[in-house]
């Protein structure tokens, strides 16, 4: 640790130190996370309370979870913070996830998007597979016409975007 | 499957059976020494002494233990050593298991506990955070045998407490108190999130700095593009003898 970090963590406590280190998602009352193993494996829940270095108490009314105790090792933190006084009540930590809206809120971020994407692919019939090879293709046609034209010295025009409306709707999560 | 147990898939439903089996794995999630807390009465024989029959004095105890068996045989290793009361010659009146209320508020629970060392005996005060005081207990027995090697047996509880914030002793104890605990999570090894998914060996050495959220990512992150070849080589130094025996002696004329 050099000076400067010793001072800082002198003046303003370690969790300053840990941030200014760039962490950003820390183990703390409120913290939104997602349970990775175990019988609510796939859900999501609340920290509500740190009980030490290994386990949290955790709950999640509205989400499917109820308060136990779970080891850290189980879950993945979020970037969600809930403003939440440690070892709250069930009943009250419903009405802020309600206010917060925060299966809204998890629901746009990115991850929770590309989870459902990789549902979605995980879920496709042979058809579908067949569709989205076709797509991939078109697309793929697409995007090196418009390379090669951009790419080529001669041209003075600015490069085509790619057509994105032939897609149908339900594969516009697809990431190639 | 007990009769219990098929009452409650009948009445509940399989997936309601399931999760209560592993509700019960899940409330304490680490592969800790399942202590239940009991308590025992009993009491000496009655023995009719010259016409009169004195009634003994009853006991009460509570014992923490894994089960039953190991309940009642502490509750007589006690009995002995402090009232002179034999197995054999006194008798269990009642032994009932404790249950909390599931897990709702974490708690201090102070521990003063007597374990025997290779060199004598000595007091212990402990200190464990948890939801409930058997978990507590778990918890100081895997402390005792990690720090100090003592085994379930040769520890004796003297007391236990509910120790309130300001009375708390331990720092480490008093640090994850403070309602503004925060820390990363770091060197983070990501898990199949169910068993099946578990692979016996992989290409890859594993990343720590990634958190894997769901099966997918974890399935394709450590999928296997490279064949496992198999070495006829041995891996390990074997003896020179071996490979001697193979060789053919020449003959001596």
């Amino acid at each position: 640790m050099c000076i400067r970090d010793r001072y800082q963590r002198r003046v303003h406590g370690i969790n300053k130190l840990q941030e200014l280190m760039g962490f950003k998602r820390f183990v703390q009352a409120g913290r939104v996370a997602y349970i990775n193993y175990g019988v609510d494996h796939g859900k999501v829940c609340v920290i509500v309370e740190v009980i030490n270095s290994t386990r949290v108490l955790v709950d999640g009314p509205t989400l499917g979870v109820p308060r136990q105790v779970i080891s850290l090792r189980r879950l993945a933190l979020t970037d969600h913070l809930l403003k939440v006084a440690k070892g709250i009540h069930t009943k009250s930590l419903e009405a802020i996830i309600k206010k917060e809206d925060l299966v809204k809120k998890i629901g746009e971020s990115s991850w929770a998007k590309k989870l459902a994407a990789q549902k979605r692919r995980a879920e496709l019939n042979d058809f579908e597979r067949f569709q989205v090879m076709m797509l991939k293709r078109q697309k793929a046609y697409l995007v090196n016409k418009d390379v090669a034209q951009a790419s080529s010295k001669k041209s003075k025009k600015p490069a085509k975007k790619p057509k994105s409306g032939s897609q149908p709707q339900k594969f516009h999560h697809i990431t190639l | 499957m007990c009769i219990r147990d098929r009452y409650q898939r009948r009445v509940h439903g399989i997936q309601w059976c399931q999760r209560r089996s592993m509700g019960k794995e899940s409330k304490s999630q680490f592969s800790l020494k399942k202590v239940k807390q009991y308590i025992l009465v009993g009491r000496a024989k009655p023995v009719v002494k010259a016409g009169k029959q004195e009634e003994p004095k009853v006991y009460r105890m509570r014992v923490f233990a894994p089960n039953t068996v190991i309940a009642k045989s502490k509750f007589w290793t006690l009995m002995r050593k402090q009232k002179k009361i034999k197995h054999t010659g006194g008798e269990l009146i009642a032994i009932h298991e404790i249950i909390e209320n599931p897990s709702k508020t974490v708690r201090v629970y102070g521990i003063v506990l007597r374990y025997q060392s290779r060199t004598g005996y000595h007091n212990m005060y402990k200190e464990y955070r948890d939801t409930n005081i058997c978990g507590a207990m778990s918890q100081m027995y895997m402390d005792m045998a990690g720090r100090h090697r003592a085994r379930e047996e040769t520890i004796h509880i003297v007391r236990t407490c509910v120790v309130p914030e300001k009375l708390i002793k331990r720092a480490e104890t008093k640090s994850f108190t403070n309602g503004n605990v925060k820390f990363p999570l770091l060197n983070r090894i990501s898990r199949p999130p169910i068993k099946k998914f578990k692979a016996f060996a992989r290409a890859k050495r594993p990343t720590l700095f990634l958190q894997q959220i769901n099966t997918f990512q974890y399935i394709c992150s450590h999928k296997q593009k490279l064949s496992l070849i198999h070495i006829s080589e041995p891996t390990r130094p074997e003896r020179i003898s071996y490979a001697v025996f193979c060789l053919k002696k020449k003959k001596t004329q």
